[in-house]
C-alpha cells in the first residue's frame, strides 16, 4: 500500500503482489498435486449442486486453491443471479416419524449490493 | 549437556546458507556460547573461506567420519573467538561419502564438545540436505523475498516435516526495503503468510556482505552493518532472549512520515510480524 493506492483509490497489482498471489497458487498445487483439470472437475460438479437450489451466474464463478494462514482453503466466489431466492424443504420422505424434523426450513438469500 | 543441534537450510543455492551459518555460529559464540559450524556441503566447502580459515585445513569431516583422524584434530579454532570451531567439509569426495547414520554420530560426538553445533547444509533436497538435517533439533530456513526462493523453502519445510522435525523457523535474507516500499519485492508478511512458519530475523541487503567475505570476516563484527546486526539479533533470538525486529527501512521518507502523521495506513512497525 502505498500512498499513491490512497490517492486512486483503485489501483494494479505491484510486482511484489502479482508474485504473492502466483507463489500461493504454486505452493498448493505443489503440495497437494491440485491441477487446474481437477480444480475444474470439482467446480463443475459444485456447481451442478449448488444449481439445483440457486440461480448462478457462473460465468463469474471463480474456484482458487490458496496458502492463507497455515491452511490450504478451496475459496469458491458464486455470485448468485436472483434478486432473492426462496425455497422451503420438508424433511425427506423416509426419516422415521419419531426422530424426523417437523415443520418446514426456509432459505432466503439475498443478493448483495 | 544440553547441546542444541542447528542446522541451516534453503533448498535452493545462492540465498545465503553460508553467509548465515558464519554469523550465526560467530555471533552465538560472541555470546559465550561454545560453538562449533560445520560445513556439510562436502564437495563444495566454502564456510572455511567465510570465516577466513581455508588454509587451516589440515583433516576434514569425511577423514572423521571415516576415522582417518579424531575428531579434535579436524577442529580448527577461530582466529579471534576461542570458543568457536569449525569442522571443514571435504574437497575431493562427494555428497556420498557420508551417510546419514556416520551423520547422525558425528552430531552425537560434537555434542559432547559443544553447546551449540550449527551446521551448514548443501543446496538441494538430495543425500547431503538429508544428512544435513538427520542430526538436527532445529532446522533454520534462508530464504530470498523472490519467487524461486520462497518456493523451495516451501518444499523443504514439507521435507523437514516429513523427517519428523520440528517445524523450521526463517530467516529472511536480503530483504531490499526500497523495493518493498515500491511493491517490487514481497515484503516480510507476504513470505510469512505463504510459508506459515515463525521468523527468526529479517537480514537486510548489504554490500558490506561481500566485503567481509572477501577478507574472511564474518559481518558481525562490522558496527556499521545493518546485516550484521540483524544476525547478532536471530543469534540471540536462538538462545531464547526477546529483540525486537530491527527496522526493516531506512529512515522514513518525508511522504511517509506525511502518511503516518495523517494517519492512513499501518507502518511497518504496525504489521504484525510473528518471530
Amino acid at each position: 500500500m502505498s500512498i499513491f493506492d490512497f490517492m486512486s483509490g483503485k489501483k494494479k497489482p505491484t510486482p511484489g503482489e502479482i508474485a504473492k498471489e502466483r507463489l500461493k497458487v504454486a505452493l498448493v498445487q505443489d503440495r497437494i498435486k491440485v491441477n487446474p483439470e481437477l480444480l475444474e472437475l470439482i467446480k463443475a460438479e459444485l456447481l451442478a449442486v449448488i444449481s439445483r437450489r440457486l440461480d448462478i451466474d457462473e460465468q463469474h464463478v471463480q474456484l482458487t486453491m490458496a496458502r492463507e494462514e497455515r491452511w490450504d482453503k478451496l475459496q469458491a466466489n458464486v455470485p448468485i443471479k436472483r434478486q432473492k431466492v426462496a425455497f422451503e424443504w420438508g424433511p425427506p420422505a423416509h426419516t422415521s416419524s419419531i426422530t424426523g424434523v417437523y415443520g418446514k426450513v426456509r432459505v432466503e438469500v439475498e443478493r448483495e449490493q | 549437556m544440553n547441546s542444541r543441534v542447528i542446522t541451516i537450510t534453503s533448498g535452493k543455492g545462492g540465498v545465503g546458507k553460508t553467509t548465515t551459518t558464519a554469523n550465526i555460529g560467530t555471533a552465538l559464540a560472541i555470546q559465550g556460547r561454545k560453538v562449533v559450524v560445520v560445513d556439510s556441503d562436502i564437495g563444495l566447502r566454502n564456510l572455511d573461506a567465510v570465516l577466513g580459515l581455508e588454509n587451516r585445513i589440515v583433516y576434514d569431516l569425511v577423514d572423521v567420519v571415516e576415522g582417518q583422524c579424531r575428531l579434535r584434530q579436524a577442529l580448527i579454532k577461530d582466529r579471534r573467538l576461542p570458543e568457536l570451531y569449525l569442522l571443514p567439509a571435504a574437497q575431493t569426495r562427494d555428497k556420498n561419502a557420508v551417510t546419514s547414520v556416520q551423520m547422525e554420530q558425528l552430531c552425537q560426538q560434537l555434542r559432547q564438545e559443544f553447546d551449540l553445533v550449527v551446521i551448514d547444509s548443501p543446496a538441494g533436497i538430495e543425500q547431503g540436505f538429508r544428512n544435513a538435517i538427520v542430526g538436527a533439533d532445529e532446522i533454520i530456513i534462508v530464504a530470498n523475498p523472490e519467487m524461486a526462493s520462497v518456493r523451495d523453502a516451501d518444499r523443504i519445510i514439507g521435507l523437514v516435516e516429513a523427517a519428523g522435525k520440528p517445524e523450521p523457523r526463517l530467516i529472511l535474507n536480503r530483504l531490499r526495503s526500497e523495493m518493498v516500499k515500491r511493491g517490487d519485492m514481497l515484503d516480510v508478511t507476504d513470505v510469512l503468510e505463504v510459508l506459515g512458519i515463525d521468523l527468526l530475523g529479517i537480514v537486510p541487503e548489504d554490500e558490506l556482505i561481500i566485503v567481509g567475505t572477501n577478507k574472511g570476516e564474518p559481518i558481525v563484527y562490522d558496527k556499521r552493518s545493518r546485516a550484521g546486526r540483524a544476525f547478532l539479533h536471530a543469534a540471540q533470538r536462538i538462545l531464547g532472549e526477546e529483540v525486537p525486529l530491527e527496522e526493516v527501512t531506512e529512515a522514513p521518507s518525508l511522504l511517509e512520515r506525511l502518511r503516518r502523521l495523517m494517519g492512513f495506513g499501518p507502518t511497518l512497525a504496525e504489521k504484525q510480524v510473528r518471530y
